[in-house]
């Protein structure tokens, strides 16, 4: 519940191994053994396919003046939601505006339901839908298969709890948001507890700040461009970025991963970091992992071409006979 | 004397219109024998299976459970704005056997309540048009709470449109029992059954705000109690998540709570509403139990326009004939309520508020009004009852007892027994109390008309309490 991340639904029902999650989707995706290229168009990255729904579902949630919460809320419905449906069997326009439509109203700011489809179809013409019973529909279909799980544990609040702790600074604890937005592109809100995914985000944040300060005059440092653009939008209370750019490149979170050895050098905030995690009983291996996945999406994320899953999700609408 | 609640908060309902809403399948159903319990599953097949919407995109709807092939209904309990609750039991003549639905408790359950959400509109053919905010906040609350003391839920169905909540069955519920004792020759509610009642309310409340989650509508109505004497807490339609809300509790429901049983700081506007509000609510049912009647009975004061929200002036002022009204030295951030100017005009219109009576007196008279009496075997309720009223009915909410404080209230620890309160409120107890009045009647089912509007987040029960006369009766 609320209060107690333990006894939630998302750590009891939709917490997995790594294991689990891949059994998971090979029994929805059963790998075919001869694609021919008549036959199905492949599906993306799922991180490139993640990236692409959070990109377009920032601009909409911008456009009705959403928080970030409702926005983060919507990408966890749909990452559940295509553990259980196949993506290539779905309208995920649909699908994108009826978890923003679901999640604010969980998050406690409803929006009417015309609105949102207006505010769609205006974003994606590949929408393709015009009556707003069909986000109603949809909405039965998601809630069904979310199994009414609708409340949700994020990192937003770990972070706000333990910012003072490690007193960080306040670039440090935007550049930690955003690296907690991006989690959202990988699976770890579906393998780690949030404080996991928090202190990951402030462990990079922290790694990656001095090196930021002294180059940022430079400009040579392109791992915090999004970053310090974040921070001049408007966005509520959000930096999640409008555009597909990561909040750090592979490089510099590569950098920031040799840097995990020798953090005692690295100065008296990382050290007190180190301190606390060896005295907590936050399980070390899981902040390592996450580091790690963190580090690969931005190294994938250097692969990412907006165009070519946009063109993905067109060809299987169309093999699906959605369009 | 109608032991009726008056509605929800915010429930402006008009009078039942028979004709417009009435079930299509349920008003012409031409039964040979126009059997109760046809009529009342008539209502569960008023829209038969949709056929799945091929253009859906890829995504047709379509149910994994059905309500019908799970669960016989035996007859209708209740309607309001949100929809009607029927009793159900397991399915008895099913192809294939229907699994036990077990109970956190261990056992088994053998009866539900289902609620069964109205569509927004109804017209000739239902339509999907978004799930409100409070069935939605319910069934995730629902869904993710799970206490002793809270009502449990076996699952949720989404079919035809419309969403079933299956919760387990409750016999009773406080407003009943506080009715059968109400009735000649009076009786008083039982010393033990009070405190066992109080105790497992405020059991139930602790973990809700543990769990940041304010109720926001208890009254008698909304406590059930089991035939096993377990308190559970209903009807979480209007409760919602108080952690670091994106916004003020008060911009989101503009009115909640009944009006009977409404905190001071709700009545004199306040934006930022705590969990106190649930305190001041179970400190009017505590006394309600005492008395069997409401401690406050005003009257609601209707909203004009959507916009304002109205002064509640007449039932601060049946609050104010027995505390009097709230003065600044007692309650420092008064003078901070925005309807603070409007107190004042509270005396004009009820000089009683001058001359309070006072809980002490208020507490004697009802002791002795009710036949409280060790001689006829009615002890009244342990002296320190009175000082745990005082501070549940305390004006300033940072004053007023929480409800981990109230548990630790001397009331519930030593009753000189020394025995702590029983999770069984009927424990020693030779009253049997009258089963829940299930209606089986077609007319009641065709004609509780459901205004098509939105439920602003609460229930309409005027349409809920009539049946409870019958119980008299029977």
């Amino acid at each position: 519940m609320a209060a107690n991340y333990w006894d939630s639904t998302q750590a009891k029902h939709w917490t997995y191994t790594r294991p689990e999650l891949t059994h998971l989707r090979n029994t929805l995706h059963p790998p075919t053994p001869n694609p021919t290229p008549t036959n199905k168009t492949p599906l993306p990255d799922p991180r490139h396919t993640s990236i692409y729904m959070q990109t377009h579902l920032t601009k909409l949630a911008r456009r009705l003046n959403l928080r970030q919460q409702a926005l983060a809320t919507a990408q966890i419905y749909l990452k559940r939601f295509y553990l259980r449906v196949p993506l290539r069997k779905t309208n995920p326009y649909l699908l994108m505006a009826t978890a923003l439509y679901l999640s604010c109203k969980m998050e406690e700011t409803p929006q009417h339901i015309r609105l949102m489809l207006g505010e769609a179809a205006r974003q994606w013409p590949e929408l393709g839908v015009t009556e707003t019973s069909k986000i109603g529909e949809c909405e039965f279909a998601l809630i069904s298969k979310l199994g009414s799980n609708l409340i949700l544990h994020h990192p937003y609040r770990a972070l706000s709890d333990l910012q003072a702790l490690f007193g960080l600074t306040p670039e440090e604890v935007q550049l930690a948001q955003s690296i907690i937005n991006d989690s959202y592109n990988t699976d770890l809100p579906l393998l780690y507890a949030p404080h996991i995914i928090a202190i990951t985000a402030i462990f990079l944040a922290v790694v990656l700040r001095p090196a930021s300060s002294t180059n940022l005059n430079a400009n040579t440092n392109p791992g915090l461009q999004a970053f310090s653009t974040s921070t001049s939008n408007a966005f509520p209370a959000s930096s999640a970025s409008g555009t597909s750019t990561p909040s750090v490149t592979g490089t510099s979170a590569q950098n920031a991963l040799a840097g995990f050895a020798g953090l005692r050098q690295a100065g008296p905030k990382l050290s007190k970091l180190v301190d606390w995690l060896a005295e907590s009983q936050v399980a070390m291996e899981a902040i390592v992992d996450a580091t790690q996945e963190m580090v690969s999406l931005y190294e994938c994320w250097e692969g990412y071409s907006e165009r070519s899953v946009k063109e993905g999700f067109t060809r299987f609408m169309r093999e699906a006979g959605v369009k | 004397m109608a032991a009726s609640n008056p509605p929800s908060a915010g429930g402006v309902m008009g009078p039942p219109s028979v004709a417009r809403n009435a079930p299509a399948s349920a008003a012409s159903v031409p039964a040979p024998h126009p059997g109760l319990k046809r009529t009342a599953q008539a209502a569960f097949e008023e829209a038969p299976d949709t056929p799945p919407l091929v253009k859906m995109n890829g995504t047709p709807y379509a149910p994994q459970r059905h309500i019908n092939d799970n669960y016989d209904i035996v007859g209708f309990i209740s309607s309001g704005t949100y929809g009607r609750v029927y009793k159900a039991v397991s399915k008895r003549n099913s192809t294939k056997p229907v699994e036990p639905r077990p109970h956190p408790a261990g056992r088994n359950v053998e009866a539900f309540a289902i609620k069964k959400f109205k569509p927004d509109k109804e017209g000739a053919e239902l339509q999907y048009t978004g799930i409100s905010q409070s069935a939605i906040r319910e069934m995730a609350l629902c869904t993710e709470l799970s206490h002793a003391a809270l009502i449990h839920l076996v699952e949720i169905i989404l079919e035809s449109k419309c969403i079933f909540m299956v919760f387990e069955y409750a016999e009773h519920d406080l407003l009943q029992i506080i009715h059968h004792h109400s009735l000649l020759p009076r009786t008083p509610i039982p010393a033990s059954t009070l405190r066992s009642c109080m105790y497992q309310l405020l059991s139930g409340l602790l973990y809700l705000h543990r769990n940041w989650v304010i109720h926001r509508d208890l009254k008698p109505a909304n406590i059930m109690v089991t035939s096993r004497g377990e308190i559970k807490i209903g009807d979480l339609g209007l409760a919602r998540l108080f952690y670091k809300p994106l916004h003020a509790l008060f911009s989101g429901d503009k009115v909640v709570v009944t009006i009977w049983y409404r905190a001071p700081e709700l009545l004199l506007g306040s934006r930022h509403y705590t969990p106190a509000i649930d305190l001041w609510a179970v400190g009017c049912i505590f006394a309600e139990l005492l008395s069997l009647r409401p401690i406050f009975k005003g009257e609601e004061a209707k909203q004009d326009s959507k916009k304002t929200v109205p002064f509640q002036r007449n039932q601060m002022g049946k609050i104010g004939e027995v505390l009097g009204l709230p003065k600044k030295q007692e309650w420092p951030l008064l003078q901070a309520m925005p309807e603070y100017p409007s107190l004042q005009t509270v005396s004009m219109h009820n000089p009683g508020v001058n001359r309070p009576v006072g809980l002490d007196k208020w507490y004697r008279s009802t002791i002795t009004n009710n036949n409280y009496n060790t001689q006829n075997g009615s002890p009244p309720p342990n002296e320190s009852a009175l000082d745990l009223l005082k501070r549940l009915l305390e004006y300033d909410p940072l004053k007023r007892l929480t409800a981990e404080q109230a548990l630790h209230h001397p009331y519930f620890i030593g009753d000189g027994t020394g025995k702590p309160p029983s999770w069984n409120c009927f424990e020693g107890l030779d009253t049997k109390y009258p089963a829940r009045k299930v209606s089986t009647e077609a007319h009641e089912i065709s004609t509780g008309s459901l205004p098509g509007t939105k439920r602003s987040g609460l229930p309409d029960d005027s349409l809920l309490r009539p049946p409870m006369k019958k119980i008299r009766d029977g």
